[in-house]
C-alpha cells in the first residue's frame, strides 16, 4: 500500500471515539476498526491508563486535570510532536505547554498506520484530532453544566477549566473527568472557525526544542536498558553478497569484544549477510569490526558501476516505450508531426539519506516475544516484517519509538531492526546495533538514480504535447511490488492542473533493475521527477519564446494556482527583473501541497555561481504551525542544495564509492542562500509539509542558471563552482 | 672561499622564500614544546659552513622545491587563510581559518580536530602536538610560488619566520617538517625520503642558497 | 585508571587510553547528549569543551582528556539557560535535534571569544558542524540573539 493510500484509508475508516475510564481518567482515541463501538475500558485497562501507560487512547485526562498526549507518529524533526499537541490544545482548550507528550509503541489497531512518511501525519489526522478534542471539551462542558444545573450554552472552556459565564464558577477538567466519562459524547460538535484559533496558526515555541538543547532528548542511539550490549556488523560491501568465511581471532582480542558471528539481515525480500561483533561498548565493537577478516562471496549478481547504470538507462530511453502510467490525447503522434519540438534526457543521481543519527536499533529477543527500541519511522512495518521472519505473532513484536535524529525515509525500512533482533537472538541478551557512518554510506538503501527522456512540442507560443519516460529503479520492487506495472510515482511532482489544459500528455516507466537497494528519500520520486519535468517546461517556454512564469500561468488555469503564481511574482519581484538577471522558477506538487520556488543567482567573481536568494511560496491548505512549515522548507532547500550541487552516491564494481562526510559532503552553514518563505492562506484540505518544499528547488536553480548564462544543466549533481 | 655565515645578510632580502620557513617555524615550536632544544643544539653545535656553488645550489633547490610544493608541505602553507587538504590540495573542508597565531579561530581551532598524534583510519585528521599554520603576520606562503620566489622567501628572515642560517639548518628536523613523512593513512608521502630532503636542503643552504632563475 | 573530569564531576575510568572521549562519555559515564555522527571529525555532532575549546570528542583520545576539564551539553548551564540554549529555543532552531548538542557547544565558544559575532565570524566558527535538517539560517539567527542575551546578562558564559 502506498503512503498516500494509507492516508486516504485513515480518513475513510477512522472515526472518533471516546472511552471513559470508570472514575479515573478520560481517554480519547481515534479507532481504525470500523466495527469498534465506544465502550468503557476494563478495570485493568483503566488502571494501566491511569498509570500513564497508553491503552486504547491518544489523549488521557486524569483526575488532576493533567492531559497526556500519545504522539503516535515518529518525531524526526518535522515537528509532529509539537503540532499534534498544538491541534489538541486548540479545541480541547488546554495549555499547550501543560500537555504531557509521550512517544509510544507500534500499534496499528490503536493508532492506525504509524508510518511516518508521505508527509502524512497532519493531513491524515487533523480532522479527527480537531473533532476528538472538541468533543472532549463539549463532554467536559456538559459534565460541568450538569453539576451546576445550568444550560450547556452558559458554559465555556478555557485553559483546562470549564467556566460558567454568568456566575464565574469554575471547575478544572480533572474535577469533571469522572462525570464526563459517564456521558455520551455528542455526535457533531461545532469546530472553531479559523478566525477563532488562538493556538493553531501560530509559530509558537516547539515543545521538543528544550529537550534538544540540553542533551535530554533520547534518540534511538541514546536508549539504554538493563544488560544492554553493543554491536556493530561488518556487511558485505557488495550490496547482495554473502559471507564465505571469516577470521575472528584478532577481533576477539580487542578488549571488550565478547562475541563474533555471522548474521543475516533481511532487506525486504532479499538477505544481506555480515559478521556481527558484540562488545561491552560501542567503541570496542567498532574496534573489533576493524580487526575482522572476512572473505566475501560475491557471485551470482551484477557488479555494477555508475557509468554503466546511466548508459543502460539511456539505451532504454532510446529504445523502449515502457509501461504507460497515464496518457491523454496523442503526444507521440503530435510530437512526430511537430515542427518545433524538444527531445532531451535528464539524469539524477543516487543519494544517501545520511541522517545525522546513524542507523541503530536495540532489540531484545526473548523466545516468545521481541522487544525493539529505536529511531523508526514505521513501527508497524517492523512488526509485520519481524513477525513474518520469525514466525511470531505480530503483537509479540513490541516496537518502542524514540526520537529520530533524522529519518528522510531511510528509517522506514525494517532491515536494521531485524538485524538487531538476529544479533540479540544469537547472544540471548538485549543489544544495540550501531551502524558506523561508513556503514550508512555504503550499505544504503538509496534514492534511486533516474534518467528521464522528455519530449515536447510547441506551437504559437504554447505547448501542444508532453511525453515523459522514466528509467530508474522502482522502490516498490524491494517490497515485492508487481514488476509488470508502471511505477505509480512516475508523474509524482507534476502539477495536476496541467492535465486539464495540456491536451496531449503521457508518462511511462521503463522498468530498470539493479542489485542496489533503494527506498524513499525525502519527497521520493518528486525529488527527481521535479528536476526533469520542471526544467523541461522551462526549456519549452524558451522554445516557445514565453516567459517561464507566463507559460505556467497559461496552463495552470485554476484559481488556486493563479493565486500561487500571483504571490510568487509579488514576493520575488519577478515582473521587474531584468532580462538574464539570473532568475529561475519551478513549481511542484506532492503529498497534497504545491510549492513554488524562485531562485536568483549571480556570477561569482572567483568563478562559478552564487545562489543569492530563494523565494518560496507554499500552498498546503489548512495548516497548524507556520514556523514549522517554514523550517521544513528551509531544511528542504538545504537538502536540495546538497543533492543538486554537492553530493551523490556512485558505484564501482558493485560497491559504493563514498564512505563518510569527507567524500559524501554535506552543505554547511557557509553554503546557504537567503530565503524568503510565504504560506498561502486558505481553508483547503491540509497538505503535507515535511517533503513538498524540496523538489522545485533544483529546477528553479538550474533554470536560473540558464537565465543567467544560457547553459542548460540536465544532469545532477553539477559543480556550482565551475558552471 | 669558505665563510662562516650567521645571519642571512649575504642574501638580498628579496621577494619570496618560504617552504622551509614554515617547517622550521613548526620545528622550532615543536622543539620548544617537546624539550628537544638541547638535542638540536647537540646535533648542530658548530657554525654552519658555506661553500658557494651556484650550480649545485640551484640543483639542490630543485629537490627541495619538489618536497615543499608537495601536498604534505604546501597544504599548510596556503596562499589564502584557509589550509589545503588532500593530495589534490583542495581547500580544507569546513574552511578553518588561520587566525592570528595560525592555530585557528573561535570554535574552529586546529587542535579541536588535529590531535597530538595521527588519528587512526583514512581521511581522519593527521596529528601533531603543535599542529598549526604559519601565523597571520608571517604567512610563509608556498602555494603558487615559483622556485625562485620560494627560494628567496626561504632565506629572507622577514618572511621566513625570522630564521637565521643556523635556524634554517635546524629546521630540517623540525617536528612538523618531519610530520610530513608520517602523514597518516592514505596520504601520499613527499616525493623523496626525509634523509634525501634534508641532504638537499643542507646542500642548498651550504652552497649559498642560490635562487633559481625562475 | 584514567581520571576524567566531566561537568565538574570526577570519574575514575578503567578504560583504554586510546578510547575516544566520545565513547567514554556516552558508554562509560552514560551522558548521551554528546552524539556520534561520523567518527572522523567531519560533522561536529560530538563537540564538547576540553579546557574551554570546542574539541571533537570522536577523535580525542581519553589520554588527551585525562585530568583536563571536559564540559558536555549536559553541563553547559544549570538550567538550559546558557544564552545559546535560550536563543536556540527562542528561534525554534532544532528540527530532529541530533546535531544541536554539538552546534551549541561550538556556538558557546564563539560567543565567549567573540561576544558580538558577525555573520562571517559565525561562518568561521560553525562550518565544522553539520546539520542534515538544514537549520543553518536559524543557527545564525540564534547566535545573533544569544549575543544580545549575553550582553544583557552581563557577558557571562
Amino acid at each position: 500500500m502506498s503512503v498516500s493510500e494509507e492516508v486516504e484509508n485513515l480518513s475513510r475508516r477512522g472515526f472518533l471515539r471516546i472511552a471513559g475510564i470508570a472514575g479515573t481518567a478520560l481517554c480519547l482515541g481515534i479507532y481504525m476498526s470500523a466495527d469498534a463501538e465506544p465502550r468503557v475500558l476494563t478495570e485493568d485497562e483503566a488502571r494501566l491508563a491511569n498509570a500513564g501507560i497508553a491503552l486504547a487512547a491518544w489523549i488521557i485526562i486524569n483526575t488532576n486535570g493533567k492531559v497526556t498526549l500519545i504522539c503516535h507518529r515518529a518525531e524526526m524533526g518535522q515537528g509532529v510532536y509539537h503540532s499534534i499537541a498544538q491541534i489538541i490544545a486548540e479545541e480541547l482548550e488546554v495549555d499547550l505547554y501543560g500537555i504531557d507528550i509521550q512517544l509510544t509503541q507500534g500499534d496499528e489497531k490503536k493508532y492506525g498506520s504509524q508510518l511516518t512518511g508521505g508527509s502524512s501525519t497532519i493531513r491524515g489526522s487533523y480532522k479527527n484530532l480537531l473533532k476528538l478534542s472538541a468533543t472532549a471539551r463539549e463532554v467536559l462542558i456538559m459534565a460541568a453544566a450538569a453539576r451546576w444545573k445550568v444550560p450547556n450554552t452558559e458554559c465555556y472552556a478555557e485553559t483546562g477549566n470549564v467556566i460558567h459565564k454568568p456566575s464565574g464558577k469554575k471547575l478544572h477538567y480533572g474535577e469533571l473527568v469522572e462525570d464526563a466519562a459517564k456521558l455520551t459524547a455528542p455526535k457533531d460538535v461545532k469546530l472553531k472557525a479559523r478566525s477563532e484559533y488562538k493556538v493553531i496558526g501560530k509559530g509558537n515555541h516547539r515543545r521538543d526544542s528544550p529537550l534538544k538543547t540540553n542533551g535530554e532528548a533520547i534518540f534511538g542511539i541514546d536508549k539504554r536498558i538493563p544488560g544492554l550490549q553493543f554491536a556493530t556488523v561488518e556487511r558485505n560491501p557488495r550490496l547482495r553478497g554473502k559471507v564465505k568465511s571469516f577470521d575472528a581471532t584478532a577481533a576477539l582480542k580487542v578488549p571488550g569484544v565478547t562475541r563474533v558471528f555471522k548474521v543475516v539481515m533481511g532487506v525486504w525480500d532479499t538477505d544481506r549477510e555480515g559478521v556481527a561483533v558484540v562488545a561491552t561498548s560501542t567503541w570496542a565493537a567498532m574496534q573489533g569490526k576493524k580487526a575482522l577478516k572476512v572473505e566475501w562471496d560475491d557471485t551470482g549478481f551484477e557488479h555494477l558501476s555508475t557509468p554503466e547504470i546511466y548508459s543502460r538507462q539511456r539505451e532504454l530511453l532510446k529504445t523502449s516505450e515502457g509501461l504507460t502510467l497515464t496518457t491523454q490525447g496523442d503526444p507521440t503522434g503530435i510530437i512526430a508531426q511537430a515542427k518545433d519540438k524538444l527531445d532531451v534526457v535528464y539524469e539524477t543521481p543516487y543519494q544517501s539519506h545520511s541522517c545525522m543519527e546513524p542507523v541503530n536499533c536495540i532489540a531484545h529477543y526473548q523466545v516468545d516475544k521481541v522487544e525493539i527500541w529505536g529511531p523508526v519511522q514505521a513501527p508497524n512495518w517492523i512488526q509485520d516484517y519481524v513477525s513474518k521472519k520469525l514466525g511470531m505473532a505480530r503483537e509479540n513484536v513490541i516496537v518502542n519509538m524514540t526520537f529520530l535524529g533524522g529519518g528522510f525515509g531511510r528509517k522506514a525500512m525494517p532491515d536494521y531492526p531485524y538485524e538487531a533482533v538476529m544479533v540479540s537472538k544469537e547472544i540471548g541478551a538485549p543489544v544495540q546495533v550501531v551502524w558506523t557512518r561508513e556503514d550508512d554510506a555504503t550499505q544504503g538503501p538509496y534514492r534511486p538514480g533516474i534518467s528521464y527522456r522528455c519530449e515536447g512540442a510547441v506551437e504559437n507560443g504554447g505547448i501542444t504535447a508532453l511525453k515523459f519516460r522514466m528509467a530508474g529503479q522502482n522502490n516498490d520492487h524491494w517490497r515485492g511490488g508487481d514488476n509488470g506495472k508502471a511505477n505509480r510515482s512516475t508523474s509524482e511532482g507534476f502539477l495536476k492542473p496541467y492535465y486539464q489544459s495540456i491536451k496531449n500528455i503521457s508518462f511511462s516507466d521503463i522498468p530498470f533493475k539493479t542489485p542496489i537497494p533503494t527506498s524513499f528519500w525525502r519527497s521520493v520520486y518528486a525529488s527527481t521527477n521535479g528536476f526533469a519535468y520542471e526544467s523541461f517546461l522551462d526549456e519549452l517556454a524558451h522554445k516557445a519564446s514565453k516567459d517561464p512564469m507566463d507559460l505556467r500561468r497559461q496552463y495552470l488555469k485554476d484559481e488556486r494556482s493563479q493565486r500561487l503564481l500571483d504571490k510568487m511574482e509579488e514576493v520575488s519581484g519577478w515582473k521587474s527583473r531584468k532580462k538574464n538577471d539570473g532568475y529561475g522558477v519551478a513549481i511542484t506538487e506532492c503529498f497534497a501541497s504545491t510549492v513554488g520556488h524562485i531562485v536568483k543567482v549571480s556570477k561569482k567573481s572567483t568563478g562559478g555561481i552564487h545562489i543569492d536568494k530563494v523565494w518560496v511560496v507554499v500552498d498546503c491548505g489548512w495548516y497548524v504551525n507556520p514556523d514549522i512549515i517554514k523550517a521544513q522548507v528551509e531544511g528542504s532547500i538545504v537538502m536540495a542544495i546538497g543533492a543538486a550541487t554537492i553530493h551523490e552516491i556512485t558505484f564501482k564494481d558493485g560497491m559504493v564509492e563514498q564512505r563518510n562526510f569527507y567524500d559524501y559532503k554535506m552543505p554547511r552553514i557557509t553554503d546557504i542562500p537567503q530565503m524568503d518563505i510565504h504560506i498561502m492562506e486558505n481553508d483547503e484540505n491540509a497538505g503535507g509539509m515535511g517533503e513538498p518544499g524540496l523538489p522545485a528547488f533544483a529546477p528553479a536553480l538550474t533554470n536560473a542558471i540558464f537565465d543567467l548564462t544560457g547553459k542548460r544543466i540536465r544532469k545532477l549533481p553539477f559543480d556550482i563552482t565551475t558552471v | 672561499m669558505n665563510r662562516i655565515i650567521r645571519p642571512l645578510k649575504n642574501f638580498r632580502p628579496s621577494k619570496s622564500l618560504i617552504v622551509m620557513g614554515v617547517m622550521m617555524y613548526l620545528v622550532a615550536l615543536m622543539a620548544f614544546g617537546m624539550n628537544h632544544k638541547a638535542e638540536l643544539k647537540k646535533e648542530h653545535p658548530a657554525p654552519f659552513i658555506i661553500k658557494k656553488d651556484s650550480v649545485a645550489s640551484v640543483k639542490a633547490f630543485a629537490a627541495v622545491y619538489k618536497v615543499l610544493m608537495s601536498p604534505r608541505c604546501m597544504n599548510c602553507h596556503p596562499s589564502g587563510d584557509i589550509p589545503l587538504q588532500g593530495d589534490d590540495s583542495h581547500l580544507h573542508t569546513m574552511f578553518p581559518k588561520r587566525g592570528l597565531e595560525g592555530k585557528g579561530v573561535l570554535a574552529m581551532k586546529c587542535a579541536n580536530c588535529h590531535q597530538p598524534t595521527n588519528t587512526p583510519g583514512v581521511h581522519t585528521p593527521p596529528g601533531n602536538p603543535n599542529w598549526h599554520l604559519p601565523p597571520a603576520d608571517m604567512k610563509m606562503v608556498f602555494q603558487g610560488k615559483t622556485p625562485r620566489q620560494l627560494a628567496q622567501q626561504l632565506i629572507d628572515p622577514k618572511r621566513n619566520g625570522h630564521k637565521d642560517m643556523q635556524k634554517l639548518v635546524e629546521h630540517a628536523d623540525d617536528g612538523l617538517v618531519l610530520a610530513g613523512w608520517t602523514p597518516g593513512e592514505g596520504r601520499t608521502l613527499p616525493p623523496m625520503s626525509h634523509a634525501a630532503f634534508k641532504k638537499a636542503w643542507l646542500t642548498w643552504l651550504s652552497t649559498g642558497a642560490y635562487a633559481p632563475k625562475k | 585508571m584514567i581520571n576524567l573530569n566531566v561537568n565538574r564531576k570526577s570519574y575514575q575510568l578503567d578504560a583504554d587510553p586510546d578510547m575516544p572521549l566520545l565513547w567514554a562519555i556516552r558508554d562509560l559515564i552514560g551522558l548521551t547528549g554528546t552524539k556520534f555522527g561520523c567518527g572522523v571529525a567531519q560533522c561536529g555532532a560530538c563537540t564538547v569543551h576540553l579546557n574551554g575549546e570546542a574539541v571533537r570528542s570522536c577523535v580525542t583520545k581519553l589520554s588527551r582528556a585525562a585530568g583536563q576539564n571536559v564540559v558536555t551539553i549536559e553541563g553547559l548551564s544549570a538550567d538550559n539557560n546558557h544564552p545559546a540554549q535560550l536563543a536556540w529555543n527562542e528561534e525554534n532552531v532544532p528540527q530532529c535535534g541530533y546535531c544541536h548538542s554539538g552546534q551549541i557547544m561550538s556556538a558557546a565558544v564563539l560567543l565567549r571569544e567573540k561576544p558580538e559575532p558577525t555573520d562571517q565570524d559565525i561562518d568561521d566558527a560553525m562550518a565544522g558542524n553539520l546539520c542534515r535538517c538544514g537549520t543553518y539560517l536559524r543557527i545564525r539567527k540564534a547566535i545573533h540573539l544569544a549575543a544580545e542575551l549575553q550582553k544583557k546578562e552581563g557577558g557571562t558564559t
